[in-house]
């Protein structure tokens, strides 16, 4: 599909890709700095400007998403490449919906980037389970216990059909970034000015009684200073846990400032409403069924851990394995 | 690495072990890219990380060290054997579901010894989960599916499919939460539009439509009728009430409180709606879990692989998973034994202290669950 308008809307597909490099794409300077303002909004704002409908903007909107992922390719920071991803994916959630009612075979095609075939179902769709896991956001709107489930496929909206395609998307433009190749001088510094835009995070998150965490709570701890984008799961369990080890509000939001999607406002509110409603820690087995589980210290629960005991434990069963 | 050999039983259930596994077939599907785990006495298991290239390569392992577990990775890796875990690069997993009985179902305490009532019961969860989840509302097909007694008290199923090959953890966990019920929700299928009420029809798919339809049969059912009504008892008014529902209508019950009283019979009927699975091992895409055919060391039975999900209805595990035919041997009770049947031989109550003769499968049984010694 050479359609121009279509591989503008949707820069990542494999049309677009089709489509630059069969006419070829020189890095303009001019190029490259519109292409830094993108990723800045992007990471600033949380936005991507759509394309004006004229063909030479459409053109140069191809060029602009490939210098702005080299951009941040050059940054290579988990934080912005996050941050970017989702805010490409906002802007195609924008298109998707647009297009759903005026250009409906956009969205099938977009759907088939990802191997997903919606199958209409009146006012609904019906998608494959597998690909209704892998691309819903875990959250309760999408538990799927409450979900109309039969013969392998969901039954979603339209909305939230293209919000798994949004997902997609994200999910899509994380996992290929950075890219690892050389790059032109002037898109490296337009990379490293990038960094400038990392939020400031304290170097000493938190002081009390750290050395009585245990290996699954520093290890969330790392990868949100390392901007990882943890589990809704895991996510709760850190904050409950340092709820219940007393840190105070302010430091937990600190924490989890790292998060690519962070938002101080509803970091605060959920770290207050875990406080006021008093939940108990998930123990050590829930935990390994979230994933989170890292080491085999048999405390019970993460609160239980304690460095002195626990820790030699650990110490020393890896050391006879070893 | 080999498991240490202490006691005489142990000596003679290695003999055995040893035996059974030169004559059986050992193997497992992509078995070169799963990592395995066998276990001793002490710990079901005590070395993991191995990999084998093919099944002869297994089966020599086996036969010469005989471990009284095995079990193999529900994931498949490029480098099984690799540590740690993120080295193995995990490629994809089937997908599990444990069911074990807790050995409450016959109203006491079966402990060791899970009695007839209770392994009947965990059968029937097996048959539940496939009947009532897998194959109506994941859609798997039954080729898909691999089912084997778990050689102990319960049943496994193997999904090996496309659809869920490369799941995460999370996913695998909205899937065990689904059968489970966990995170079911009576606001999120029934909503008012205005004064109407509305909920799932029995048409539909997903637990939604599972209540409806277990409501609906339930009404014939006159106390519960009654329950929700009083008018519900005219056949009549209960009639209206099932066309009403079965356009996803539940406005039309003559009650007051109507929302507070259905989501009451949603909360109590949930219970028996739901399957009942350890969900933890359906979430772990690098569990490890019993080998299908190998012989569980807690009861010298086979983890018996079945022909077909269908084939678990006739499925009798005190008949058909125990392996061991040979000569009759003397074994002393080391605590008290209560009444058993092992392939069609009924024997016990046992006494402390007392030997018996008994049939190989019995007295290997005992002494795998470390009940007896070689008198």
């Amino acid at each position: 599909m050479a359609d121009l308008l279509f591989c503008s809307h949707y820069p990542f597909s494999s049309a677009a890709k089709a489509y630059v490099s069969e006419r070829g794409m020189e890095i303009v300077s001019s190029y490259v700095e519109k292409a830094e303002e993108r990723v800045r909004e992007a990471i600033v704002s949380g936005k991507v400007r759509k394309v004006p409908a004229l063909s030479e903007a459409q053109e140069e909107e191809l060029a602009l998403y490939a210098i702005a992922r080299m951009i941040v390719s050059c940054a290579n920071n988990r934080y912005l490449i996050n941050r970017y991803a989702v805010s490409e994916a906002k802007k195609t959630s924008d298109y998707l919906s647009s297009d759903a009612s005026a250009r409906p075979d956009y969205v099938d095609a977009v759907a088939a980037e990802f191997g997903i075939r919606f199958e209409k179902d009146g006012a609904h769709f019906l998608v494959p389970l597998g690909k209704y896991l892998t691309y819903t956001p875990r959250s309760t709107d999408y538990k799927l216990a409450n979900r109309e489930v039969s013969a392998g496929k969901v039954k979603v909206s339209s909305h939230e059909r293209i919000r798994m395609l949004e997902e997609a998307v994200k999910k899509k433009i994380e996992r290929e970034l950075p890219i690892r190749a050389a790059f032109p001088a002037e898109v490296k510094a337009a990379g490293a000015r990038m960094l400038a835009l990392l939020p400031k995070l304290e170097a000493t998150v938190v002081k009390v009684g750290q050395e009585n965490y245990p290996p699954c709570v520093r290890r969330m701890i790392e990868e949100l200073s390392l901007n990882v984008n943890l589990p809704h799961t895991a996510r709760v369990a850190l904050a409950i846990y340092l709820v219940r080890a007393g840190v105070p509000t302010g430091k937990i939001v600190d924490i989890f400032r790292g998060a690519p999607d962070f938002s101080e406002k509803t970091t605060h509110y959920q770290v207050e409403y875990l406080r006021t409603k008093g939940y108990s820690m998930p123990s050590c087995a829930t935990m390994d069924s979230y994933g989170a589980c890292v080491a085999e210290c048999r405390c019970g629960t993460p609160l239980n851990y304690r460095a002195n005991v626990h820790g030699r434990a650990l110490k020393k069963e890896e050391g006879a394995k070893a | 690495m080999s498991l240490l050999i202490q006691t005489q039983e142990e000596k003679f259930l290695h003999r055995r072990f040893s035996d059974y596994y030169s004559k059986s077939a050992v193997g497992v599907r992509g078995l070169e890219k799963r990592e395995f785990g066998f276990g001793g006495w002490e710990k079901k298991i005590e070395f993991r990380h191995l990999a084998f290239r093919n099944e002869g390569e297994l089966r020599a392992r086996l036969v010469s060290e005989a471990p009284l577990y095995i079990s193999h990775s529900v994931a498949y890796y490029e480098f099984p054997d690799a540590r740690p875990m993120p080295n193995k690069n995990w490629q994809g997993s089937d997908l599990i579901f444990d069911l074990d009985t807790d050995g409450s179902a016959c109203g006491h305490v079966c402990g060791k010894f899970t009695c007839q009532k209770c392994l009947d019961a965990v059968k029937a969860d097996a048959v539940k989960l496939i009947e009532e989840f897998l194959l109506p509302d994941f859609g798997f097909s039954k080729s898909e599916l691999a089912v084997n007694f778990s050689g102990s008290r319960g049943y496994h199923v193997h999904v090996v499919s496309d659809a869920i090959y490369d799941l995460d953890r999370e996913a695998r966990r909205e899937i065990a939460d689904y059968v489970s019920g966990t995170g079911l929700s009576f606001e999120r299928l029934f909503w008012n539009e205005g004064k109407k009420f509305f909920g799932p029809s029995p048409s539909q798919g997903g637990f939604g439509g599972k209540f409806a339809r277990a409501f609906v049969s339930r009404l014939s059912d006159d106390a519960f009728a009654r329950s929700i009504a009083l008018k519900l008892r005219k056949p009549e008014e209960k009639e209206k009430l099932k066309s009403a529902i079965s356009m996803g209508n539940w406005d039309n019950i003559g009650i007051t409180n109507r929302e507070k009283k259905l989501s009451e019979k949603f909360e109590e009927m949930k219970l028996t709606m739901a399957g009942r699975i350890d969900a933890n091992v359906t979430a772990d895409t690098s569990k490890l879990i019993r080998m299908p055919d190998s012989i569980h060391g807690g009861s010298g039975f086979a983890a018996k692989r079945l022909s077909s999900p269908d084939a678990i209805s006739s499925f009798e595990p005190m008949r058909h998973a125990p392996v061991f035919k040979g000569a009759p041997m003397r074994v002393k009770a080391t605590e008290t034994v209560p009444a058993l049947n092992i392939c069609d031989h009924s024997f016990g109550p046992i006494p402390s202290g007392e030997a018996r003769e008994l049939p190989e499968a019995c007295a290997i049984y005992l002494i795998c669950k470390k009940a007896a010694v070689i008198a």
